[in-house]
């Protein structure tokens, strides 16, 4: 242990001596304050605040990947290259240990940059704030969306398999499906059937309901706000854009049995525009007890449209669940993953690649990771032709591709969005124990049986 | 038998992208170099002898053959640890400086912090770089380099110690320094393999040697064997009248015998080493490394104070018996000299470089130069060792040490 820290303390230093690092270090000195100044977003404070997060983050966690990928597989590469490896080699370590020593080396310089960096993102949000002249609503306001960390539940997809079917059978029988459906597979027309018997279930014509129902609500404090965040779509333009309603929030069961109320009812009448996110700010204590709560929705005839919430987002509950700096923790986190994942990236490809290919290659894999949900649709399409061939090959390998834009911290950050813990463990066993610990085992094997000199004769 | 370094039939082809075999850079070599022996690998560029090398340590596989080191593998980390290794160029972090460099392969070995701390002083001080430790190695020259790579071969007190190419880079001085470790080391019981084509190194120190080309060997043996000319006998004398040397021809004469009789020519590393003992009698500022070598100091002080080296090796040592002079001159029968005057110009040079190192540093980089210390390298050497081996006295103790005399220094 102590030789693989001996290995990681010079990696360090190398990386600080060399002046690698002190570039990208320089850079984001400069940089991140400078950004604090000028970024403006709308031009509320709220605006400015979700804009700095946003780039200050991103602008951090890009360039600390690009060191990452520089500083691995540099220091491995430069020493076969310059030929250090033949002092240190016939040393009594282990190849293992010495590139596990580089890579911890790695590590904890991202680490140590990443808080860095990181804390100064943190400080200009909380201090920026107090350099404006805002009212205490818009105070209130950014606590609530912004100084926060919002748990969002969505209701489940319905369960309409067995009305799919039905009507599936049904219309086979009676001739209808080749008529409707002309150049659809099965297995498309059920898609199509299912996603509309599902709409058809988020959907309110005149004078009907709807209702949902969310457990194991925990919110942080039982006196803050909940907030039920939707859009409406319509079947039919209303004259003036609005959609009137009439809303219910709480422990709705109690209605049911006829009993004494022991949580509060909220009930809402309001008119919203269509095709718009708007927010229902309920006091938490409507939830139940047991952490239920159920929201009621009412088309009241004064509209003369049905009212239909999208499938993907027309309607979630948000409550905050955390604070900010926890959030804001767990966000940094996300970002270390990712950089411990483009360590281990590095030091696999140093173990058989040259400096400026190792470098490509990292680069090529970090690119494509971030765009990693449109190359894997793209896969996903392809395979429809060549299923079984794909799913060997290329699938396995679009698979290992590690997901940056899924686990991008800034979009949860920008919204005050939860990042839950269970979250973060599963990014921690995908991105780190399993992609991670993968490349590196693969480095190790390569590396332990390489030969480390070069062939001069 | 148990033999230091073994190879057996060791052979390595270098192949082209197809994986047609090129070259043999090393061809079914056997070489026995047994316990405590120093071993020349004699040849000319590109005969072998550093792919042999990388072979040994583990650096290269071989194609074909086995190669053996202390009777384990080359790559073990226990036989590592036995092990110094000095590559043909000093290959070290540029970005360190040279007590980190030290720092760094102590703690490759799991050197005790307190071992570690008194193997680099020790170290610094002989290879005379501690007044410039601080700097980084990317500023030294190539002689520097070579110094402080010979200080990282030696941070283990190594059983065996693989130097190739020792002396590139390194002026006569430092070449004669290094040719005098190398002899101390063997006296202490190590085992050495020296790779070079510097003859004149390789006939200095080595007992044995192989010649190596084209991949294989080609002539084996004692130096003394492979170079003593039987056919004929030398006599030197101090400087006789010309009636004894014409009574010595006419006897001569008579045995039938070719003579002839001229005055032996100095060696020119003895007429360079005289040179530098004038410049710096005079005190001209250079630069560099230091000249202060007390090379042995690191063994000598430890040989008198039982320290810890001597506790890791226990070979016996010889005592008060410079085993340089005698092996020096037993070996170069045809030399007309004894190397004698050489050690003593040496041990002059080794003092007589002291002050002025003080001088050539400090306008490089005054906040680096530890002037007491350098004005007075056996003292700081010796406290060290003390403060060590559970001595009471102070590393930097005040009291003026008396300069080692001629003797002590460590040659006659």
């Amino acid at each position: 242990m102590s030789k693989i820290w001996a290995i990681a303390v010079n990696t360090v230093r190398q990386a600080m001596r060399m002046r690698i690092a002190v570039i990208f270090i320089a850079m984001l000195l400069i940089l991140l304050p400078v950004m604090g100044l000028t970024a403006t977003g709308d031009g509320t404070l709220k605006g400015r605040l979700q804009t700095f997060v946003s780039y200050g983050l991103s602008l951090t966690s890009l360039l600390l990947c690009l060191l990452t990928i520089i500083v691995a597989t540099y220091t491995i590469t430069s020493d076969i290259e310059h030929r250090q490896i033949y002092t240190v080699a016939t040393k009594p370590i282990r190849r293992y240990q010495f590139l596990l020593g580089k890579l911890v080396g790695v590590i904890v310089l991202d680490a140590a940059l990443v808080t860095l960096f990181a804390g100064i993102v943190y400080a200009v949000v909380v201090f920026l704030p107090g350099f404006h002249d805002v009212s205490n609503d818009t105070l209130r306001q950014i606590d609530n969306e912004f100084f926060t960390a919002r748990a969002s539940l969505s209701p489940p997809a319905p369960d309409v398999r067995e009305e799919v079917q039905t009507l599936y059978d049904q219309l086979e029988k009676t001739g209808q499906l080749r008529e409707a459906y002309p150049t659809l597979p099965p297995e498309g027309i059920l898609k199509e059937l299912t996603l509309r018997k599902q709409l058809e279930k988020r959907a309110a014509g005149v004078g009907e309901g709807l209702m949902w129902e969310f457990e194991k609500i925990r919110p942080l404090d039982p006196n803050q706000s909940l907030f039920i965040r939707f859009k409406y779509d319509v079947a039919a333009e209303p004259t003036n854009g609005q959609v009137y309603a009439r809303w219910q929030i709480g422990d709705l069961r109690q209605f049911r049995y006829g009993m004494n109320f022991k949580t509060p009812i909220w009930p809402e009448d309001r008119a919203d525009p269509v095709r718009t996110f708007r927010e229902i700010e309920v006091p938490a204590q409507v939830i139940a007890d047991d952490g239920y709560l159920a929201v009621g929705f009412l088309n009241v005839p004064l509209n003369d449209t049905t009212v239909i919430f999208p499938l993907e987002d027309g309607l979630e509950l948000l409550y905050k669940a955390d604070t900010f700096t926890a959030n804001f923790i767990r966000g940094v986190l996300l970002i270390l993953f990712r950089l411990i994942f483009l360590a281990c990236l590095g030091v696999l490809a140093a173990s058989f690649l040259s400096f400026p290919v190792a470098i490509l290659f990292c680069l090529m894999i970090f690119f494509t990771g971030t765009i990693s949900g449109f190359v894997l649709e793209s896969f996903e399409f392809l395979s429809a032709s060549v299923s079984e061939v794909y799913s060997y090959t290329i699938g396995a390998l679009v698979r290992l591709l590690p997901r940056f834009d899924k686990y991008n911290p800034t979009s949860f950050l920008v919204p005050g969005r939860l990042i839950a813990w269970s979250f973060l463990a599963q990014v921690a066993l995908f991105m780190v124990c399993i992609k991670g610990l993968l490349l590196l085992v693969l480095a190790l094997i390569i590396f332990s049986f390489r030969e480390l000199a070069r062939i001069i004769v | 038998m148990d033999y230091a370094v073994e190879t057996i039939s060791l052979t390595k082809v270098f192949s082209d992208w197809w994986g047609r075999a090129k070259v043999y850079a090393v061809d079914d070599l056997n070489l026995q170099i047994r316990h405590n022996e120093v071993f020349g690998l004699l040849g000319p560029n590109g005969s072998g002898k550093t792919t042999t090398i990388k072979m040994l340590l583990g650096l290269l596989h071989p194609t074909k053959g086995h190669a053996l080191l202390l009777g384990g593998d080359g790559t073990d980390p226990k036989i590592n640890t036995r092990i110094g290794f000095l590559p043909e160029e000093s290959y070290l972090y540029r970005f360190l400086n040279a007590r980190e460099t030290l720092d760094f392969y102590g703690r490759l070995f799991g050197l005790a912090p307190k071992v570690r701390k008194m193997r680099i002083e020790a170290l610094l001080e002989m290879v005379g770089l501690k007044a410039v430790a601080s700097r980084p190695i990317g500023t030294y020259s190539k002689g520097m380099a070579r110094r402080i790579g010979l200080a990282q071969a030696l941070i283990n007190d190594p059983d065996l110690l693989i130097l190739d190419e020792p002396t590139t880079g390194l002026d006569p001085i430092g070449t004669r320094q290094i040719k005098d470790l190398i002899l101390k080391l063997a006296e202490r019981g190590k085992t050495i393999l020296l790779c070079s084509h510097l003859l004149a190194d390789v006939e200095d120190v080595c007992d044995r040697i192989a010649i190596l080309y084209g991949g294989r060997v080609q002539a084996e043996g004692q130096v003394r064997e492979l170079l003593q000319q039987n056919g004929k006998r030398q006599i030197v004398t101090s400087a006789v009248s010309e009636t004894a040397v014409e009574r010595i021809g006419r006897i001569l004469e008579e045995e039938h015998a070719e003579w002839e009789i001229t005055s032996p020519m100095e060696k020119l590393e003895t007429f360079f080493i005289n040179t530098v003992v004038e410049a710096q009698q005079q005190a001209r500022p250079t630069s560099g490394a230091v000249s202060t070598t007390q090379i042995g100091d690191f063994l000598m002080a430890e040989k008198s104070q039982a320290s810890i080296l001597d506790k890791l090796v226990s070979a016996p040592v010889l005592q008060d018996q410079p085993a340089g002079a005698p092996r020096t001159e037993s070996i170069t029968p045809v030399e007309t000299h004894a190397p004698q005057p050489d050690r003593d110009l040496l041990s002059k040079l080794t003092r007589a470089a002291t002050p002025s190192e003080t001088e050539h540093v400090a306008p490089v980089k005054p906040s680096a130069v530890d002037v007491p210390e350098s004005r007075d390298t056996g003292q700081v050497n010796k406290s060290v060792l003390d403060a060590l081996t559970g001595k009471t006295a102070p590393p930097t103790t005040e009291k003026p040490h008396e300069r080692p005399k001629d003797g002590e220094v460590g040659h006659e």
